[in-house]
């Protein structure tokens, strides 16, 4: 089921200084993790993945996710530390047309001499916070039994 | 009040059926086969939202149409929503086509009324609405493919000049005739200068084409066979070539199977980077029926001895052949099922693999101005088949597609599965 993408999230996807990885499958099933600088959000909440390079294993990978019905995943973590995972399937790509061209000229003037291959269009499914600090709380919290037992032992007393 | 068409009956299994039955195969790709193969009505309500100062209408063109008559103001093709084009034409309603219809504001593929897939239709180049210096309409110097650049060098073929030389599925000639009062500006043959100056117009649009792609019937004048038909090719492709800041640009010449002082001439001379020159049909017993001129001046072995020898000069993967997939069944005396078809057909596109020449197919779509036009293409089932074995070829014997794949053409299932490679 599509989600809507917190401002929060959206502003991450927008924040040129923040990591961005993209995570795609390959024909078994392999995941293919490349670090980008080259996702939008768009106007109707979707994420665009603008792919330069029409031979990546990254564009093959899109291709057969909206071929076989394959999500793919989105890894996000700012400058200050907020860090999100979200999980979509590529619904639609822009090989040609207004709505290509227009990407085309507005990433050229951004990166210079490098083509323009698809706009692929993700629907994000499913949005996980990934922020360690609230992971740890929230597991140690929800799941006791996942710690080893010296972090919650009384400490030996300092030699005298 | 007007009767209703009465619609063809058909005991071939549905489209789900026979997607089923092939899981591996992309639905989007098996729907495009059949779009193809059955053809294109569009509603009213689809042509509602048809605007022809954005989307591409049926332009000139060099091979004809389903329809008997060519109605110019529908749409030009499709776009699906992974990027795959379908080059498809309208049919009459009695052959039972898929149909196109606005639903919430979407066009949509429909049988049966059963919404299939959203499509787009193709958008209309900027230099369809310029004339060159000569006054020429743009449009009729090239024509748009949603990224290929299409220049139809002559659209009469030399092979129809002789009684019956003309390959039997092919519709040229006729479909020239048909076009000449409602393109009537068109050249008989582009001039160079025409060309010149519609690609450098063309161009301006950025982000908008790849590639070329120059085609038209074979010319069978010259010193030697074809000689013409080069020189043609030649200064069609100077002058595109003036465009450009390197010597070879991405392009495709379909033409007659030249020899080989031909092609290193538009090797050498030219910017073109990749060569096709058609057999239409693996089998030389079935050339000969289906392709009686080509046959004739060339012949079948000839024919393919020049496409490997061309290889040697456009190198491998830049040399292909098509086939009109589907016609190695035509009756009588096509092969007899499609399972016998398939082997045939695959165990001598290998032996051009082998060669380093691809084979890719089309849908044989019966036209009513050639001389099958009362035949019947093969099932979708077979199509798939057809399409997953060429491409399994090309994976088997490491032969790229790309100056023929689903971007730079789009006509052919089988390059579009290229797109995993």
């Amino acid at each position: 089921m599509p989600v809507s993408l917190s401002a929060e999230v959206a502003d991450l996807i927008a924040d040129p200084t923040a990591a961005k990885v993209l995570v795609t499958t390959d024909e078994d099933g392999t995941p293919h993790a490349v670090a980008t600088d080259f996702l939008e959000i768009a106007g109707d909440g979707t994420i665009l993945y603008l792919e330069p390079l029409e031979s990546s294993a990254s564009n093959r990978n899109l291709v057969r996710s909206i071929w076989y019905d394959r999500r793919v995943a989105i890894a996000l973590k700012g400058a200050d530390g907020r860090s999100v995972q979200i999980k979509g399937r590529p619904v639609r790509t822009h090989v040609a047309g207004p709505v290509f061209q227009r990407h085309y000229v507005d990433f050229q003037e951004r990166h210079g001499d490098i083509d323009l291959a698809a706009v692929w269009v993700i629907r994000p499914e499913a949005v996980h916070d990934e922020d360690f600090g609230r992971a740890k709380a929230h597991e140690e919290a929800t799941r006791p039994f996942f710690r080893h037992l010296d972090r919650i032992a009384k400490q030996p007393e300092a030699a005298r | 009040m007007v009767a209703a068409p009465k619609l063809k009956e058909t005991t071939e299994p549905g489209f789900a059926e026979v997607l089923a039955e092939h899981p591996d195969f992309p639905r989007l790709i098996a729907l495009k086969i059949d779009v193809q193969r059955r053809g294109v009505h569009y509603t009213d309500r689809a042509l509602s939202v048809v605007d022809p100062a954005v989307h591409q209408l049926r332009s000139a063109n060099i091979f004809g149409t389903r329809d008997s008559t060519l109605r110019t103001q529908l749409p030009d093709s499709l776009l699906l929503r992974d990027g795959t084009s379908i080059v498809v034409d309208p049919a009459p309603l009695e052959r039972n086509p898929y149909h196109v219809d606005l639903i919430d504001g979407r066009l949509t593929i429909t049988d049966g009324g059963e919404p299939l897939e959203e499509v787009e239709l193709w958008h209309k180049p900027a230099f369809y609405d310029k004339h060159t210096s000569t006054g020429i309409p743009m449009s009729l110097i090239a024509q748009a493919r949603p990224q290929r650049i299409n220049i139809f060098q002559s659209s009469f073929c030399y092979f129809w000049a002789e009684d019956d030389g003309g390959c039997q599925f092919c519709d040229i000639v006729n479909f020239t005739k048909q076009q000449k009062e409602i393109f009537a500006d068109r050249p008989n043959r582009p001039r160079a200068r025409d060309i010149a100056e519609t690609v450098r117009e063309a161009l301006k649009e950025k982000g908008r084409f790849t590639t070329f792609c120059l085609t038209g019937g074979s010319v069978l004048k010259g010193e030697e066979l074809f000689d013409l038909e080069v020189d043609y090719y030649i200064e069609t492709l100077q002058a595109i070539g003036e465009n450009f800041t390197t010597k070879k640009f991405p392009s495709q010449l379909v033409a007659s199977a030249f020899n080989e002082r031909q092609l290193a001439r538009l090797y050498e001379e030219t910017g073109l980077s990749s060569y096709t020159t058609d057999l239409e049909v693996l089998s030389e017993r079935l050339f000969e029926w289906v392709c009686p001129g080509k046959s004739k001046e060339v012949g079948y072995k000839e024919w393919r001895a020049r496409l490997i020898r061309a290889v040697d000069i456009f190198g491998r993967g830049n040399v292909n052949t098509g086939i009109v997939g589907g016609v190695e069944l035509a009756r009588p005396y096509g092969h007899q099922s499609e399972s016998e078809a398939l082997a045939a057909t695959l165990d001598e596109a290998e032996y051009l693999a082998e060669h380093g020449v691809s084979t890719i197919h089309t849908v044989w779509v019966p036209r009513p101005g050639s001389s099958f036009r009362d035949q019947e293409a093969p099932s979708l089932d077979y199509y798939i088949r057809l399409a997953k074995g060429l491409h399994g070829l090309r994976v088997k014997y490491g032969l790229t597609i790309d100056f023929d794949d689903w971007r730079r053409c789009g006509n052919h299932p089988d390059t579009d599965l290229a797109r995993l490679l």
